[in-house]
């Protein structure tokens, strides 16, 4: 697959070809595969210093595995990851743990993500110690303070447990954590899902605030596009381990290109009921293949709400420039489709 | 406190830059409740659990300072008063050779309070550090190490201990390894369970995005939160751990006479019971009150350290 692929030397953080597969073993009596699973299956993105990449895709999609592939906390089966010029997926496991300050991850769960035994003192503190590993007591607590006051915490309430906090304030807490050993790049995934509407905007204005003030790089993963709307500044579609649609947030919202963008697009309800009423949606059919046993061809055949095409089983779409800056995985086969009606949609 | 009031302290002031560091006065500080200080609270509230862990530490204060205050000695003889009932000068009576009972009752007390805590922490320590190991570093390393605890398992215990004497020679200390050799293998299955529950849980995942070492990892985040369990199966253990002892010196492998523990005790009484009851009551009297109060703190903290489990 072609693909937008900047200069590895250069740009900030470039991920080339990466695939990343789970071997789901041998079966114990008959010694046959049970196959493999393509969780990640070929991507390349490059990510600009200061940007905040939002990368949706239904559950399934491998964009939890693809944020933990650029971690390192799970390795690629092929491909690279270069991060600053420097190749992390080629590093030894002790390489990567001394470079890891430099990228850090915000989780989905604010109720699992923080140990229940520590204050947050003790885990900031020891977050902070991987920066600067010989702070004396009264200025880690001080620095813990100013990383509290940064997420919008109450700093003398650093000696309580996480369980003496409210879901939002947990996730502010992780959010310092993910701060405190100044990291340059973000990867948050999911990191609003778990909270409620009202606390959603919060966290999402603080993170923007965040990249903003801090210098920072974020790539924000959701399966909630009005979310990633919001928050991006460039947009990328994962479907079945793979980006299929890439480019500016507002370019990716307009003008979608992709039938599967378009789809999901579509399914974004308006706050007007007025407007809301008038929306057409594209329904697509079934649920997202197997990635165990993924389609041939341009993978999104067996759902698209055009009639099947023959062809589509046999020709792999490039992912090409349609636009400067926006780029897809047309099929030629796909064609545009036809709104479904309203009645039928509901169903 | 509520999200609303977070927020407000947000919306206007700068962001401190990440390199700031204030000063902040220990004073200002909210201390925070752990999760053990609420376990404690809801432990206190539980009637049955205080009142055998009073009953448990008057038995054991008896059993330590006792022997200073009675005016007779444990391995003095004698043979013209014989077997007594319990009386004003002997309490519990005398055995069969005139020893005083509850001096006797006493020093049994001792010895089988230390194998019952020796024993239980040696089987904590090593089932705790080498469950987690196993668990946490998983796959290959897991597999033959849990193996090797599966061979221990099938090895029939008496016979064990057994072979051990016969190798080295009778011994308390001997006793001691045999029963934590044996008793730290549940022990390492139970937090090796618990650690891999814990594994798939995002702090740990955190953890390791921070590129904290493994030892940190198991140490400070892992082995913390599966204690709760462990220290529940400690105190189970202790009293398990003394029905060993008292099996082995009823079977004359354990503690030797003149030495007594509460098992060789009841052994000698079971032999003249019919004669002389008093010789098997007051040491299987303490040693059954010694079990149950432990039983009881045992669910005590279960059910505190888990409120979720408990039943009321």
């Amino acid at each position: 697959m072609s693909a937008p692929i900047g200069n590895p030397q250069e740009d900030f953080l470039v991920l080339d070809d990466v695939h990343t597969h789970f071997d789901m073993g041998k079966d114990l009596i008959t010694r046959a595969s049970k196959g493999v699973v393509k969780a990640v299956d070929g991507v390349s993105l490059t990510v600009r210093k200061g940007e905040i990449l939002g990368l949706v895709g239904e559950s399934g999609c491998g964009k939890s595995t693809l944020s933990r592939t650029i971690m390192q906390l799970i390795r690629p089966t092929a491909g690279h990851v270069w991060f600053k010029g420097q190749d992390l997926s080629a590093m030894s496991d002790a390489e990567v743990r001394r470079e890891r300050i430099n990228f850090q991850m915000i989780f989905q769960d604010p109720y699992a993500s923080l140990n229940p035994r520590m204050t947050v003192l003790d885990t900031l503190a020891e977050a902070v110690k991987t920066r600067h590993p010989d702070l004396k007591r009264d200025a880690l607590r001080g620095r813990v303070a100013d990383l509290l006051r940064t997420v919008g915490l109450n700093p003398t309430h650093m000696k309580r447990y996480p369980h003496e906090f409210s879901g939002g304030q947990r996730q502010r807490v992780a959010i310092a954590r993910a701060l405190a050993p100044e990291p340059e790049l973000i990867i948050a995934d999911e990191p609003v899902s778990a909270l409620d509407v009202s606390i959603q905007s919060q966290i999402l204005n603080l993170l923007k605030r965040l990249v903003r003030e801090l210098d920072l790089t974020m790539i924000f993963i959701s399966h909630d596009l009005s979310v990633v709307r919001y928050i991006s500044d460039r947009i990328a579609v994962m479907y079945l381990g793979r980006i299929i649609e890439l480019g500016d947030a507002e370019a990716i919202v307009d003008r979608p290109l992709h039938i599967y963008t378009k789809a999901l697009m579509s399914a974004i309800p308006e706050p007007d009921p007025r407007t809301e009423r008038s929306r057409e949606r594209i329904v697509l059919s079934g649920d997202p293949p197997s990635p165990l046993n993924p389609p041939s061809g341009c993978n999104f055949w067996p759902r698209s709400p055009t009639p099947h095409d023959e062809r589509m089983k046999h020709v792999e779409p490039p992912f090409e420039e349609a636009a400067p800056g926006h780029w897809v995985a047309a099929c030629p086969f796909c064609a545009p489709a036809a709104p479904v009606p309203q009645e039928l949609a509901r169903t | 406190m509520t999200d609303h009031s977070e927020t407000a302290v947000l919306a206007d002031e700068p962001i401190p830059p990440p390199t700031s560091a204030s000063e902040i006065a220990e004073e200002e500080l909210v201390e925070g409740s752990s999760l053990w200080k609420d376990a404690w609270s809801r432990l206190r509230k539980n009637r049955l659990a205080v009142g055998s862990l009073f009953t448990f530490i008057a038995i054991v204060v008896f059993c330590i300072a006792g022997p200073w205050l009675s005016p007779w000695d444990a391995n003095t003889q004698d043979l013209f008063l014989g077997a007594e009932g319990p009386s004003s000068a002997h309490w519990f009576g005398t055995d069969t050779l005139g020893r005083d009972l509850m001096v006797r009752v006493m020093y049994g007390g001792r010895i089988s309070l230390m194998v019952g805590l020796v024993a239980t922490i040696v089987a904590l320590s090593i089932g705790v550090i080498y469950g987690a190991t196993a668990g946490y570093l998983g796959d290959k390393t897991d597999a033959s190490m849990m193996r090797f605890v599966d061979m221990l398992y099938a090895l029939p215990f008496t016979i064990f201990v057994i072979l051990l004497m016969v190798a080295f020679g009778r011994s308390l200390w001997l006793m001691f390894v045999a029963i934590g050799a044996v008793e730290w293998l549940s022990m390492a299955r139970i937090v090796r369970s618990g650690v891999i529950g814990l594994k798939k849980q995002e702090f740990v995942e955190a953890a390791v995005s921070l590129g904290y070492s493994h030892r940190r990892i198991i140490l400070r985040h892992l082995i913390p939160n599966v204690l709760g369990p462990v220290i529940v199966i400690a105190t189970l253990t202790v009293p398990a751990v003394m029905l060993l002892e008292a099996f082995l010196s009823f079977l004359g492998l354990g503690v030797q006479p003149p030495n007594a523990s509460w098992g060789v005790l009841i052994n000698e009484g079971q032999q003249n019971m019919e004669i002389y009851p008093w010789l098997l009551i007051f040491p299987a009297l303490f040693f059954a009150a010694t079990l149950f109060c432990l039983n009881f703190i045992g669910d005590g903290l279960r059910d505190a350290l888990d409120p979720k489990s408990a039943k009321d």
